[in-house]
C-alpha cells in the first residue's frame, strides 16, 4: 500500500468510527477466510418519501486498510439517500474489479456492511425487529447473502 | 459505575497520549499518571464485577490533535474534575483513594511547563533516521496496526483477567498485559516522533467477551506468531537505512516468543483444569 496524506488522516483518526446510539439499522461484512469483519450503523430517516442516511457509523474487526475504507465509505455514505448509497456501493465495487481479490478484500467488506444495512432497514419496514443482514465477501468478489436470522 | 469507568478509561488513554505528545522531562510524569489512571480502571472494574453490573470497553472517540500540549493537560483536568464528580458511586475507600489521587495529579498537570506539539505535524521522519520512502511507508502502516493490537491486548487480557479467580492464568494475563504497555508505549513514542500519533481505535466486545477460551489460546498464539513475522519483515526493510532501528525490532520480536510460551503454558493449564 502506498501510503499518503489522506491514508494518514484516515489512519490518524477514522472518521465515524464506533457503535451508533440513535441507530435503526445495522448490517455486517464478513471475510470467512479469517473471521475479520465490519458492521455499518445507521440512523435512517424518512424525508419526503426517501429514505436518508442522516447518520452512520462503522466497527471492524479488520486491519489498517479496512479502517481506511470504512472511514472513507462512510464519510461518502453520510446524507446519502438510499439511491444514492446503493450508487455509491456500485461505483465502490466496479472499482474493486480491477484491483487484485487480496487488496479489494477490505474495501469491499466495507461496501457490503453498508448494502447490508441498508437491507437491514428495507426490511425493518416489514418487520420491525428483523435481524441484521450479512454478507460475505468471496474469492470472486460475488456478494451473496449469508444469513438473515 | 458504567459511565465512571467510561470516564476513568477515556481519562487513561488522554493522559497516555499526552506523555506521547512531550518531550520534555513531563512526559515520565504523564506515562506515570496514565499508569495510575489505567490502575483505577482496573479498581473501578473490579467493582463493576463484584457488583455484577454489564459493561463494556465502548468509549467516545478523543480528540487529541492540539498545537500546545497546555491544551490536552487543560482537558485532561477538566475529565479528572469530571470523574471525581461521579466517584460516589463505587465503594468509600477507593473514593477516598481516587480522589487524593485526582487532587494531587491535577495540581502537577496545571504547574506542567508548555510545549510545542510535533506529533501530528505527519512529517514521518524518525530521529535522525534517513529511511527510504518505501522503509517509511512499512513502519508506518507497522506503526498503526501494532499500536492497535497492543492497545487490544491490554484490555482483552485485562478483561479476561477481571473474570477469572485462577491465580496461574491470572500471573500470565498480568505478565501479558505488562509486556503489551511497554510494546505500546514503544509504539506511540515512535508515532508522534514521526508526527502521526492516532488514539488506538474501540474495541468490538466480542474481541473481549470470550466464549471459547481455548480457542482464544490458540488464535493468541497465531497472532503472536503473524506479530513475530511482521516484526521480521519490518526489521528487514528498515535494516539497510538503520541497524538500530532494526536491532529494536529485533529485540521486540524476541519477546514475542515469550509471550507464545506463556500463552501456551495458559493453554496447557487451562485444558487440565478443564479435565480435573
Amino acid at each position: 500500500m502506498t501510503v499518503d496524506a489522506q491514508l494518514i488522516e484516515h489512519m490518524m483518526e477514522p472518521k465515524n468510527y464506533g457503535t451508533l446510539e440513535n441507530s435503526n439499522s445495522e448490517g455486517l461484512g464478513k471475510n470467512p477466510e479469517n473471521g475479520e469483519k465490519v458492521i455499518v450503523y445507521l440512523q435512517v430517516m424518512e424525508e419526503e418519501g426517501e429514505s436518508v442516511i442522516e447518520d452512520i457509523s462503522f466497527q471492524a474487526i479488520g486491519c489498517s486498510t479496512t479502517i481506511v475504507a470504512g472511514s472513507m465509505i462512510t464519510q461518502e455514505a453520510r446524507g446519502l439517500s438510499f439511491k444514492g448509497a446503493t450508487n455509491l456501493i456500485s461505483a465502490t465495487m466496479k472499482i474493486l474489479d480491477k484491483v487484485p481479490p487480496e487488496d479489494a478484500a477490505c474495501s469491499e467488506m466495507v461496501a457490503l456492511a453498508l448494502k447490508a444495512s441498508l437491507e437491514t432497514y428495507r426490511l425493518r419496514q416489514e418487520e420491525s425487529d428483523h435481524p441484521s443482514v450479512t454478507y460475505q465477501i468471496s474469492n470472486d468478489c460475488t456478494p451473496k447473502e449469508e444469513e438473515k436470522n | 459505575m458504567k459511565a465512571l469507568a467510561i470516564s476513568m478509561h477515556e481519562a487513561w488513554l488522554a493522559t497516555l497520549m499526552a506523555g506521547f505528545m512531550s518531550n520534555t522531562s513531563s512526559k515520565q510524569k504523564l506515562f506515570d499518571f496514565s499508569d495510575i489512571l489505567f490502575r483505577h480502571f482496573t479498581w473501578i472494574e473490579a467493582e463493576m464485577v463484584m457488583a455484577k453490573e454489564p459493561y463494556d470497553y465502548n468509549r467516545e472517540a478523543i480528540p487529541i490533535k492540539v498545537e500546545k500540549l497546555s491544551v490536552i493537560l487543560h482537558n485532561i483536568i477538566q475529565r479528572l474534575n469530571q470523574i471525581d464528580l461521579q466517584l460516589a458511586v463505587v465503594s468509600p475507600d477507593l473514593s477516598h483513594r481516587i480522589t487524593h489521587d485526582i487532587q494531587y495529579i491535577t495540581g502537577v498537570l496545571a504547574q506542567l511547563p508548555d510545549e510545542e506539539v510535533t506529533a501530528f505535524n505527519t512529517l514521518r521522519k524518525l530521529d535522525n533516521i534517513e529511511l527510504s520512502s518505501e522503509a517509511t511507508d512499512a513502519l508506518t502502516l507497522f506503526l498503526f496496526e501494532e499500536s492497535y493490537k497492543e492497545y487490544e491486548l491490554i484490555m482483552i487480557y485485562n478483561y479476561l483477567k477481571a473474570h477469572s479467580d485462577d491465580a496461574y492464568i491470572n500471573r500470565i494475563f498480568q505478565i501479558l498485559v505488562d509486556e503489551s504497555f511497554f510494546h505500546l508505549k514503544s509504539f506511540g513514542d515512535m508515532m508522534a516522533k514521526m508526527g502521526i500519533l492516532g488514539v488506538p481505535r474501540t474495541i468490538f466486545k466480542e474481541m473481549y467477551q470470550v466464549e471459547d477460551i481455548e480457542a482464544f489460546f490458540l488464535a493468541g498464539i497465531d497472532e503472536e506468531l503473524a506479530a513475530k513475522e511482521e516484526c521480521k519483515k519490518l526489521s528487514d526493510a528498515v535494516a539497510t537505512n538503520s541497524p538500530q532501528l532494526a536491532q529494536f525490532f529485533d529485540f521486540i520480536n524476541n519477546q514475542e516468543n515469550y509471550h507464545i510460551s506463556l500463552m501456551k503454558d495458559a493453554l496447557a493449564h487451562w485444558e487440565k483444569e478443564k479435565n480435573v
